[in-house]
């Protein structure tokens, strides 16, 4: 792979711009932009850069090219309305609710669930208000006096959209949101991070950078989130300066580390409904007979496609008659193997020794 | 981690003396990497003819092409040479590698969503002891040693790690046992 | 009467069998085990070493013994998978009772102590002492087949004990008896190693002793000719040098024509015949007439084929022969047996190094299990029952007097018989599965319900044990001290790794209680296993299988003793016959003059077709244990006709589709399997599963006349396809099949 990548540069670029001014216009030329959040916006913009930098990089490689260009066909065929209902099911199985990961392991797969929905709320509630897209303010007579409910005005793109008392199940919520998201994620990360404490299978496997690292940050982030909150309730914000600053550290490093690290998972993993598609659409062509143990396979459109996969990344398994490897089920090719090895051994004379 | 891998020990497969048994399979699954899933293949090769059965552990490639045509870059290889099963948090379940890989290796587990492949018992050799695989099998189908003991062991063999699939040549970390002076197998 | 309380299906919901799975989450406590226990597996003969993980008095995995000798850490996948029988929802865990219309009731030891000890007084008093009769099995440790041969013959006073051995190496070891005067595997299998030649007949060793192949293998790394019996090619044969496919029950005339062969082109030991045995000439005329071209008629193996193998066996200087129940369970099963002895006799190769004969001990203390007094006709040490010297001897040992001691019994399948005609009354039976196990199963299962009282001892609820009045709950492998001794003669260490959970207890004290309540526990007060071993070492002292010189310190130190060991400081006998000197009455090894005679269902035109039955790895003998470890049921999920592609085509049977079986004694329903590697006028079925899908409804209780053993490897029978195919899987519920 070639270690800069022009187009990927370019995207990503495009990407950031964009970022940029959407964060102008929602935030009124930095009129209502919270100066205190300027070091969470470039973290972000960083990550932006960065993710879509490593997702052109990616989407550019031959096996996942294949996946670009056939939901870009579905998306024009005549196959799109029954592609869309399958994918809207898939989404909420799999993404939503992550089945796969709870057939794997219940207990792991509620954790992941935990860490995920915390995780992504804590996006959804944090990235609108570090672009400057949201923000609150005071009705100003309800500031006045002090025995007077304080009533706050969400603004969204600089329009007002609602008000709401502080002390209601609006004020509760919103304002404690990040709380909740934070103790989800605690509890998600804390139950792997044992886990891979614990797990002699994952304890051989695993490196500190790709699968420690990660879950410590998950829990920094949310831990010192959670102590600004509990500071400011408990500690008539004692050392707040100090936790607001480490706080910004973690969800920098965080943000910084997502085209990199294990976080990337989540921009990859939507993709798994695209290879669902392909595998319905595919079924469309029938099905593949392996040519030893005559049953079927895989679908005919994937054995195409990965002849041309294997081709263009320079593998080239056609005999010369012209078969193709790939013409063999899995099952096929170790008896191929098997049929080879028995071959040898019988032109030899002798099986063993 | 890795610290106890013993590099001088190495997978050697003999698939003319397996008998099918499975109990490479029945300990495979005692792996603790993966779940009580067996990742070793045991199957006959055409029943209705012949009780010949045979035996596939992952070969190890040096340029594995599973890894090669993962779209998500879940399969990687370390420095031992040791090709990893799919990360389990890249995989997208695709099967790409299951249909490409020449040995017909990785293994697509349904229900998981998941490719799950051999990776040398990588719970029990990263410390020092032998693939469970090997250590089980009865017939010496699956031997993991030193070449020094497999020499002694087998005079009239030579392990040979290079084979031929059409045009291509994929040589591997494991090594398969065939008759003295073989230096490739030409399977397809 | 011992009939099922309630009808099968509703035991099964609550006793199984029911399959286990191990978790699919890693057990955090393997690596931190409290113990590693190393002990032995338990199933067949080889008796494989391998080291038990427990944790709170669980065992939850295991670990390759790499250090002991005969199997260096290899296993079969029953050895790998047999931590599984423990913790398993249908242990036994209080004793039940038999109440019909309601089903099985847990009791109190208590209740069923004082039930059981009235039903055998009332039984004994009223039809006599030998009108309870006890069935054994040699699972058991030697301690507790020891023990139980004296609690028959002491506490229960009865002639009527037998054990399921009678299933397994009767025929080897009556063989093994009048050829060489004592019965255990002549050599160990490191002698195989370099063994020139090698014959394997009637054993498919790698389904049934998978751990075996490995030596076998190594002889054939160092130049070994492989030479397989069988009329199946069995994944040892499709390698093999040779291959004899020969019609089942023709070994006789196979081996008798080979002799003949050696004798007329000069290819025998004249010196080692002349010293060192007799009867050559009865053998040698027996034979005469048994030419290569009869044996082809008879066994239907090419002539050009048995000629090869001749002059192979014949001219070799080094050589292995090996047989197991293939060629044993027969009408004429010793006389097979004796027709190899002959030829190993000829050949002079025997008693040095790489030069070995013995049978494969089926069962995991098949060996040892049948030399204490476990057997109808026999005393501990390998004793006769009926030689006056031998009961003294024995007596005083036990402090009885002679008169006390009974005769010899009847075997086990004429027990079934006896309690068919009404003879026997009681039963009490440990470790034994007969009504898969034993020939003829719907007359077993008629005999059973005739009984009038029925105690079972087992761990899991066996299908036989649904017959039982009283069940009391006994203990696995695992769960106490004792040896077994393995298929080599190799005396071995089996310790505990976990106590029997809740309510359970162990065979020995179970069998102890039971005895001290008959009013011979002055007799029963042992300690502890060792204690018992140490009484057993007496008692064999002196005879063929003698183990006086053995210990438990000795059997640890050394990975296992071979017996004979009449000594302490003896360091036990792992080759026998290196001083020639045979444990006859004349000193000599005999050569036996052996006809072939047919088998006793032979085929007609109404049953044209050869039915012969066998196992396949994933199981082992009635299933009991092994059809409730889900992975193992999973890999051979039920039993399959295996059908040659000329004779289905005869039937007009298809791939997958369910066969009509038809034998003289009933019909039963197999898919078929068709597959070129079998002859094409026999057809085979193994015999793990119970119920409708048990091949032993078909299998004739025709009796070897010497030592009783059944012929399960040859019944006449018809085929009828049915027409309706079926998925084979391994989802199939055959497993609890009722």
């Amino acid at each position: 792979m070639k270690l800069f990548n022009t187009t990927a540069f370019f995207a990503a670029l495009t990407a950031t711009l964009i970022t940029v001014t959407l964060v102008l216009l929602g935030s009124r030329n930095l009129q209502n932009y919270d100066a205190a959040l300027v070091a969470y916006l470039f973290g972000t913009l960083f990550a932006i850069f960065g993710v879509v930098y490593r997702y052109s990089v990616w989407i550019q490689r031959p096996p996942t090219k294949v996946y670009l260009k056939s939901s870009i066909r579905t998306l024009f065929s005549k196959e799109f309305i029954q592609c869309s209902w399958f994918s809207l099911k898939d989404f909420v199985k799999n993404i939503l609710f992550q089945s796969f990961i709870i057939k794997r392991s219940k207990k792991k797969g509620i954790a992941h669930l935990m860490m995920a929905f915390g995780c992504l709320m804590a996006f959804a509630i944090t990235v609108p208000l570090t672009f400057g897209w949201i923000h609150f303010t005071l009705v100003p007579e309800t500031g006045l006096y002090p025995n007077v409910e304080n009533i706050y005005t969400i603004h969204f793109f600089g329009f007002e959209m609602s008000t709401f008392p502080i002390n209601s199940f609006v004020g509760f919520m919103t304002f404690g949101a990040l709380n909740w998201c934070s103790v989800l994620v605690i509890i998600g990360a804390t139950y792997f991070l044992q886990k891979r404490l614990k797990d002699p299978g994952l304890i051989s496997t695993q490196t500190f950078e790709a699968d420690i690292l990660p879950l410590l940050l998950l829990n920094l982030v949310s831990i010192t989130g959670l102590g600004l909150s509990l500071n400011y309730k408990f500690m008539n914000g004692k050392a707040f300066e100090f936790m607001a600053v480490s706080h910004a550290f973690f969800v920098i490093v965080f943000l910084i580390w997502i085209p990199f690290g294990k976080f990337f998972h989540i921009i990859q993993r939507p993709a798994q409904i695209g290879a669902h598609i392909y595998k319905e659409i595919g079924k469309n062509t029938g099905m593949q007979v392996c040519k030893h143990t005559k049953k079927e396979y895989t679908t005919r459109l994937h054995v195409t496609d990965l002849k041309e996969i294997t081709t263009e990344l320079g593998f080239n398994l056609q005999n010369n008659a012209g078969d193709s490897l790939l013409e063999y089920s899995p099952e096929g090719k170790r008896d191929l193997l098997a049929i080879a090895h028995l071959q040898a051994r019988q032109t030899s004379g002798t099986y063993f020794g | 981690m890795n610290q106890y891998y013993k590099l001088q020990e190495e997978f050697f497969v003999d698939m003319q003396r397996c008998i099918g048994c499975k109990a490479c399979e029945a300990a495979c699954a005692e792996c603790e990497t993966n779940g009580h899933e067996p990742m070793i293949h045991v199957n006959y090769v055409n029943r209705a003819v012949t009780i010949q059965t045979t035996v596939q552990v992952c070969m190890h490639c040096d340029d594995p092409i599973c890894a090669n045509v993962c779209p998500a870059d879940a399969i990687t290889k370390d420095e031992f040479g040791i090709v990893h099963t799919a990360n389990t948090s890249r995989c997208i379940g695709c099967s790409n590698c299951v249909m490409a890989c020449p040995f017909g290796v990785p293994k697509k587990v349904e229900e998981y969503d998941l490719m799950m492949k051999c990776n040398m018992c990588y719970d029990r050799t990263s410390v020092g002891k032998k693939p469970m695989c090997a250590t089980v099998c009865p017939s010496g189908a699956l031997f993991f040693g030193t070449r020094e003991q497999m020499e002694k062991l087998r005079p009239n063999s030579s392990p040979v790690n290079k084979f031929i699939f059409g045009m291509e040549t994929v040589t591997t970390k494991v090594n398969i046992m065939l008759p003295k002076g073989t230096e490739v197998l030409k399977v397809f | 009467m011992a009939k099922l309380p309630v009808e099968s299906e509703k035991i099964i919901a609550q006793f199984g069998p029911s399959l286990n799975f191990p978790s699919r989450e890693p057990l955090e406590c393997r690596d931190e085990p409290d113990k590693v226990v190393e002990t032995h597996c338990c199933f067949c003969g080889m008796q494989c070493g391998i080291k038990l993980l427990a944790k709170n008095n669980k065992v939850v995995g295991f670990e390759p013994w790499m250090e002991f000798p005969f199997n260096e850490g290899r296993l079969c996948p029953k050895g790998v998978l047999r931590y599984m029988q423990n913790n398993h929802t249908d242990r036994l865990t209080s004793p039940i009772k038999n109440t019909p219309g309601v089903g099985f009731v847990p009791i109190s030891w208590e209740e069923a102590m004082d039930n059981i000890i009235s039903e055998i007084k009332r039984i004994q008093s009223q039809y006599g002492n030998d009108a309870f009769s006890m069935l054994s099995g040699v699972s058991l440790t030697n301690e507790k087949s020891y023990m139980i041969g004296k609690f028959a013959r002491t506490a229960l006073k009865t002639k009527n004990l037998d054990y399921n051995g009678r299933l397994c190496m009767v025929s080897a070891g009556a063989g093994n008896k009048k050829a060489f005067g004592l019965d255990r595997s002549s050599n160990n299998y490191q002698d195989l190693e370099k063994a020139e030649v090698i014959i394997v007949t009637g054993a498919n060793v790698s389904e049934t002793f998978p751990t075996l192949t490995h030596w076998i293998w190594k002889a054939r790394d160092n130049g070994a000719k492989l030479i397989v019996v069988d009329p199946r090619v069995i994944p040892l044969a499709r390698t093999a040098d040779i291959h004899l496919d020969i019609r089942p029950g023709t070994d006789s005339a196979l081996f008798g024509a080979i002799l003949n062969y050696m004798i007329r082109h000069d290819m025998v030991d004249h010196d080692f015949i002349d010293y060192f045995t007799s009867g050559f000439e009865d053998a040698k005329d027996a034979v005469k007439d048994y030419t290569l071209e009869w044996a082809e008629e008879i066994t239907g193996a090419k002539k050009e084929k048995i000629e090869e193998a001749a002059k192979l066996w014949g001219k070799a200087s080094t050589s292995f022969l090996l047989h197991a129940r293939g060629i044993e369970h027969h009408t004429k099963g010793v006389e097979n047996v004796l027709s190899c002895i002959n030829i190993v006799l000829a050949s002079g190769r025997i008693g040095k190094p790489y030069c070995g004969y013995g049978t494969i001990t089926g069962q995991g203390n098949g060996q040892g299990g049948r030399e204490h007094g476990h057997k109808c006709d026999q005393l501990p040490g390998n004793r006769d029952i009926e030689n006056p010297e031998h009961r003294k001897y024995i007596s005083k040992v036990w402090g009885i007097e002679e008169s006390e001691l009974p005769g010899k019994g009847l075997s086990a399948y004429e027990i079934i018989e006896a309690i068919h005609r009404g003879e026997i009354k009681g039963l009490i039976s440990i470790c034994f599965n007969p009504l898969v196990s034993l020939p003829n199963s719907n007359y077993v299962r008629e005999a059973l319900e005739k009984l009038e009282f029925y105690i079972g001892i087992d761990f899991f609820l066996s299908e036989t044990l649904r017959h039982a009045n009283i069940v009391l709950p006994g203990s696995l492998h695992e769960e106490e001290e004792g040896t077994v001794t393995t298929a080599e003669g190799r005396v071995v260490r089996i310790r505990k790794a976990v106590d029997p959970p809740k309510n359970a207890r162990t065979d020995t004290e179970i069998i102890l209680e039971i005895a001290k309540r008959l009013g011979a526990g002055d007799k029963f007060s042992f300690s502890s296993s060792e204690d018992i071993f140490n009484e057993l070492r007496v008692a064999s002292k002196g005879g063929t299988a003698d183990y006086y010189g053995i210990t438990y310190e000795k059997i640890e130190k050394n990975m296992g003793v071979f017996w004979p060991c009449p000594e302490l400081d003896h360091p036990g006998t792992p080759r026998l016959w290196e001083d020639k000197k045979f444990r006859t009455p004349d000193g000599k090894a005999h050569f036996n003059p052996v006809k072939y005679h047919s088998s006793m269902d032979p085929v007609d035109d109404e049953y044209p077709v050869i039915l012969t039955t066998g196992r396949v790895v994933s199981q082992y003998l009635s299933g009991s244990q092994t059809r409730r470890i889900g992975k193992l049921v999973q890999q051979y999920a039920e039993p399959l006709l295996e059908i040659h592609p000329k004779l289905a085509a005869q039937f007009g049977i298809r791939q997958n589709e369910e066969v009509v079986v038809t034998t003289k004694r009933g019909s039963a329903i197999f898919p078929a399997n068709i597959v070129e590697t079998i002859r094409e006028d026999t057809v085979f079925v193994p015999y793990h599963w119970p119920g409708k899908k048990s091949v032993n409804q078909l299998t004739s209780g025709h009796l070897d006349p010497i030592s009783k053993i059944p012929e399960f490897k040859v019944s006449a029978c018809s085929l009828q396809p049915t027409g309706k195919i079926v998925e084979v899987n391994k989802f199939s519920e055959t497993y609890k099949s009722s």
